[in-house]
């Protein structure tokens, strides 16, 4: 069915991790027909195994509701739904792009958070209209008017404008709904004008071939229309268009404003990126669109094969990921301990886990990440300009090296303010240093600080949440690069340098980190058959020393009486173990050890 | 090849003909200790037993049974019969035919006066074993069917026992459970069936496992007359606190009174199990338990280093799997003992047991068992040995030297498969099998016979799987080469042997 321009609504949801987000957008599904509630799968737009395990979202997803208003007219709603974690805020500004409004979550037990505030702002620079909502009111320890008091006094949103509603009891949906027509403004755009279509996602199916989903600045798209995508210079006969509904609709035409899927039967996603414009090849718009910025890898990792002839299924599973998700980087690389792998960039940590699980789920791969780095820029001796690298085994000799630079950040936490004094000391043993405080309720705070990329990605996370009883909250955003006394550290396993465990840390702090990435190294290392020395360097400088001590004992000392049958069984066990395992010189290690210090120390 | 001159000829010549110190004989010293030494070289303590069926109630009377065997014909699936031309060059011991018949028997007799709660084997316990609601009765009833049906299938795939091509058995074998809780008339009766049904050979093994309390061990002399040669004594430790912390029924001094009792019965060979690494236990408590049972007298022992799997975990616990699922009292023993067990700790324990136990004349004929000269236990040997063996009673495993086969656990639907009424044919009772491929084959093959200090031979290092491994597994001193070119597990690779085994899987 055609809906006036007029009548079309493009929104998205912004949330924290866990304030109901996902909940509340499956309310609005089946308020609107769009999915039979017996059909009713919890996250409905949460498709990959992943993100309903992890409860987030991590791919942008479009999905179509019909929707008849209180004035009896049907209206069409595209719901933009949006990755709720800090590591993705870049594809959530992407989603915002594509829409004139924005419903804002906010649990009313919880508060404001520190990436409902990165994402509100991130929603009124694009000059979104914002829908307020304060969820989960039917719980006990809801606190409308404590955090209508926050919205109004930080975020400046009247109380009136707040509805409250419970997305898990159904409350305030239909308040949802009416706002959405109510205060969000259609879009804009004439769809007599050429073809302009922004590409604002993108995902490979094995039989359509690259479907993108974009948002019709301009013109109109037809079926079977031959288009030009303006940046890759690609072209293609559309095979299909239409809306998510969740499922796929095919529709004849999409009109300017509108958003919807295009199935290109490009075989290869790079024809087809995210940010690129789609016009008519037969009369083409003048200009693209303005387009995204490329999303910016902050944190970099090596990833190999466990076994070295999984390479070549490395290399494919890596191309094709990296088709449903551009957001990460890859290059080969190689290393002395590794052998041959890639090195990718993520945008963060947890996007590093999730692609590293991603790969291994669902092309069954056995994989090593080496430690992560940041990017840092290292300036050379006599004049002979600056390098960046991405990673430890790469810095230069001492000798060679002006000066290191690092990335830095301004971190935003809001948190109740009886924690200030350990996050406080937390930021600044991690070379942090403090900005400023607010109070954004009697009770709590937003304190911002400045810190080295580098000391949070070790980590850091997990302490905020460990010394806040989980109360804390986190934002951060890049604030350029800074000199710093930066050295590199070795580590030698049974006498062989390990590349992939080598580490650029500040000269300060540089013995303890040794002392600790060995102590944890040698709980992660299983016992050999032979005594195994571990040993944290600074050029041919031993720092730290420990040994992993040789096993005694690894027999079945009973056989089961005639059941030779489970004793095989166990050993093929044990044998699946070491299949684990990566084999460095002659040792054997476990994937978890090449991600030693990202392990939160348990004192 | 303890197993009686004569049983397996076609056999015995195979292994013998691998090679010239295979015959050493009279030139070998079965007294010598260490692993170098041949377990199974004949010494003059071999035949050193009275007779193993002596007793007058091994004749007494007819079998339980004694109706004529089924004859109802030759079961469908009745195996083909060994292909002759399988039999293997005597440079390859491999090569010997596949399926053969068994040489050795177990029978699994369930039942316990109580759970240990480390235990794994197949077990009922209370009022399934005394009381008015046992279930003994049936079960033995059920038994007897089993081995009724076995044999006749033996019968068919290999001819009747006597036959050529149907040796009489070496060993047979009760195994628990507490089989020495059965009357001694019972053991007889079984015995007896076992006798006309698959043959025993004379001097042939004949083991009872017991625990040595006195409500639970037995009348020695009743075993004795029933023809048992050998009495398996689960002492698991020799000082009162750590019977109890595992949660055993028996006393210290109750071990010393079984034994002897054993002796005075006449019984033959008398055997101990130990365990170490128990949770408390010390070196040098491990140490004094050692010496009071060498003081015992024992002529074998068995150590096992307490091992805490978890058969539920491995899949084996459903309907019909081999094994019983855990009760929660035991995990939670289990997962504080484990807790509370400690690698080091046990190697020193095992060390210790090495050199001890060789002191006293004891062979350590395999990673867990030691024996004075003549009596290595051969039922195991046939196992380690991969010879053919059958096997009856629940979570019972059998092989007949292609496939493994086994009963499932559950006592209730061994007894109903088993227990038919009139007119109506009994059933095997529900279980599996698995065939075992060329590759699994040979990895046992090398695996077991590297558990024995007879070990395998040195042309093995040049063949799958274990020319892979070899040459870092000797320099890693795991392995070693006797004076007579076998390969061999040292003590550092007995301890570590699955860093090797599990490479060989």
């Amino acid at each position: 069915m055609s809906i006036p321009q007029a009548r079309l609504r493009n929104f998205s949801i912004i949330a924290h991790i866990d304030h109901g987000k996902s909940t509340l957008a499956d309310r609005l599904l089946e308020a609107t027909h769009a999915i039979d509630p017996r059909q009713m799968t919890s996250q409905v737009l949460d498709s990959m195994d992943l993100e309903r395990e992890k409860g987030i979202t991590i791919k942008a997803r479009a999905v179509r509701l019909e929707y008849t208003a209180n004035d009896g007219l049907v209206y069409g709603l595209n719901l933009i739904d949006t990755p709720g974690h800090v590591d993705f805020s870049y594809e959530v500004s992407r989603s915002l792009q594509a829409c004139e409004g924005a419903i804002l979550v906010v649990d009313a037990a919880q508060g404001i958070e520190a990436q409902t505030l990165a994402n509100v702002h991130l929603a009124l620079r694009e000059g979104l209209t914002i829908v307020p909502v304060l969820n989960k009111i039917d719980l006990p320890s809801a606190q409308p008017d404590v955090v209508m008091e926050e919205l109004e006094s930080v975020l400046a949103i009247p109380r009136e404008e707040v509805i409250l509603a419970s997305a898990k009891e159904g409350i305030g949906i239909s308040e949802i709904l009416e706002a959405i027509v109510a205060r969000i403004p259609a879009p804009k755009g004439d769809p007599s004008l050429p073809l302009q279509a922004l590409v604002f996602d993108s995902h490979y199916d094995q039989y359509k071939g690259v479907i993108v989903y974009v948002r019709l600045a301009q013109g109109t798209l037809r079926d079977h229309d031959r288009v030009r995508l303006m940046q890759s210079g690609a072209e293609a006969d559309l095979l299909e268009l239409g809306f998510f509904r969740p499922a796929l609709v095919p529709v004849a035409e999409i009109h300017a404003g509108d958003v919807g899927y295009v199935a290109t039967g490009l075989k290869n996603v790079r024809e087809a990126q995210v940010g690129d414009t789609i016009t008519s090849a037969v009369s083409p718009a003048s200009e693209p669109l303005p387009g995204y910025q490329e999303a910016k890898s902050l944190v970099f990792a090596g990833i190999y094969p466990l076994s070295g002839e999984d390479y070549p299924l490395l290399r494919d599973a890596i191309e094709k990921l990296h088709l449903n998700d551009a957001s990460f980087t890859y290059e080969p690389e190689s290393s002395v301990a590794l052998g041959f792998g890639f090195r990718c960039g993520f945008l963060g940590l947890l996007h590093m886990e999730i692609v590293q699980e991603r790969l291994e789920r669902e092309f069954n791969l056995d994989l090593i990440a080496s430690a992560p780095s940041v990017e840092y820029q290292v300036v050379m001796t006599h004049g002979r300009g600056s390098i960046t690298i991405d990673n430890p085994a790469h810095l230069p000799t001492i000798s060679e090296i002006e000066a290191i630079l690092e990335p830095w950040v301004l971190l935003s936490v809001v948190t109740p303010s009886t924690y200030i004094g350990p996050l406080m000391e937390l930021s600044t043993n991690r070379r942090g240093s403090f900005i400023g405080l607010e109070y954004i309720d009697p009770v709590r705070v937003l304190m911002k600080f400045e810190l080295p990329l580098a000391e949070l990605i070790v980590d850091y996370f997990d302490q905020l949440k460990t010394r806040t009883a989980g109360y804390a909250s986190m934002d951060y955003e890049e604030i350029g690069y800074r000199a710093a006394n930066l050295v590199k550290l070795d580590v030698m396993v049974a006498g062989e340098p390990v590349d992939a465990l080598s580490m650029i840390v500040h000269r300060d702090k540089s013995v303890a980190i040794g002392r600790t990435l060995a102590e944890r190294l040698k709980q992660l290392i299983p016992r050999q058959m032979f005594e195994v020395p571990i040993q944290a360097a600074i050029g041919s400088n031993v720092i730290a020393r420990e040994s992993v001590r040789a096993m005694r004992k690894n027999v079945v000392a009973k056989c089961y009486g005639g059941d030779i049958t489970r004793k095989r069984k166990l050993l093929e066990k044990q044998k699946e173990g070491k299949r684990r395992m990566k084999r460095v010189g002659s040792v054997e290690i476990p994937q978890e050890a090449f991600l030693a210090m990202l392990r939160t120390d348990e004192n | 090849m303890r197993l009686a001159a004569g049983t397996l000829p076609a056999i015995d010549r195979a292994r013998n003909g691998t090679g010239p110190a295979a015959q050493s004989g009279p030139a070998a010293d079965p007294t010598a200790p260490g692993p170098a030494a041949d377990p199974t070289a004949p010494g003059p303590a071999a035949h050193a037993g009275p007779p193993a069926h002596a007793g007058p109630a091994a004749q007494s009377g007819p079998p339980a049974h004694a109706g004529p065997p089924a004859q109802s014909g030759p079961p469908a699936h009745a195996g083909p019969p060994a292909d002759p031309t399988a039999r293997g060059s005597a440079s390859e011991p491999s090569l010997l035919p596949a399926v053969r018949p068994p040489e050795a028997l177990y029978i699994h007799v369930p039942f316990c006066v109580s759970l240990c709660p480390y235990c794994d084997f197949v077990v009922v316990a209370g009022a399934a074993t005394r009381g008015p609601r046992n279930r003994v009765t049936a079960f033995l009833a059920a038994l007897r069917r089993e081995l009724d049906l076995r044999a006749d299938l033996a019968d068919a795939r290999w001819g009747t026992p006597g036959s050529l091509s149907r040796p009489p058995l070496g060993s047979l074998y009760f195994g628990g459970g507490t089989p020495s809780l059965l009357p001694g008339d019972e053991i007889a009766g079984i015995v007896e069936i076992v006798r006309l049904r698959f043959g025993l050979a004379s001097g042939a093994e004949v083991t009872v496992e017991s625990n040595p309390g006195p409500d639970e061990r037995g009348d020695a002399r009743a075993l004795a007359d029933a023809g048992v040669t050998r009495i398996s004594f689960g002492a698991q430790a020799l000082d009162d606190d750590t019977l109890r912390s595992l949660g055993r029924r028996h006393r210290a001094r109750d071990v010393r009174e079984a034994i002897t009792d054993a002796r005075e019965a006449g019984i033959a060979s008398v055997s101990l199990d130990l365990l170490y690494d128990t949770p408390g236990g010390t070196l040098q408590a491990w140490v004094g338990t050692l010496d009071s049972a060498l003081s015992l007298a024992p002529d074998h022992l068995s150590l096992y280093a307490l091992t805490l799997d978890d058969p539920d975990a491995e899949g084996l616990t459903g309907p019909t799997g081999d094994h019983l699922p855990v009760a929660r009292g035991a995990r939670r023993w289990r997962a504080d003992a484990r807790a509370r067990q400690d690698d080091d700790r046990a190697a020193a324990m095992y060390e210790h047991a090495v050199h001890r136990l060789a002191e006293a004349g004891f062979h350590g004929y395999e990673i867990s068992n030691w024996a004075l000269p003549g009596h290595e236990s051969r039922h195991n040997l046939a196992y380690w040995e991969r010879r053919p063996y059958e096997a009856v009673g629940p979570g019972a495993h059998a092989f007949d030297g292609a496939a493994r086969r086994w009963n499932a656990a559950r006592l209730d639907s061994y007894i109903a498969a088993l227990t038919s009424p009139p007119g109506v044919s009994a059933q095997l009772p529900p279980g599996g099998t698995e065939a075992i491929n060329p590759e699994a084959s040979a990895a046992e093959r090398i695996i077991l016979g590297l558990r024995t200090s007879h070990g395998v031979s040195l042309s093995e290092s040049t063949r799958q799987p274990l020319s892979d491994h070899f040459s870092w597994a000797r320099d890693a001193d795991l392995l070693s080469v006797t004076a007579d070119d076998r390969i061999v597990l040292t003590t550092k690779g007995r301890l570590l042997s699955n860093e090797l085994f599990s490479r060989l899987v």
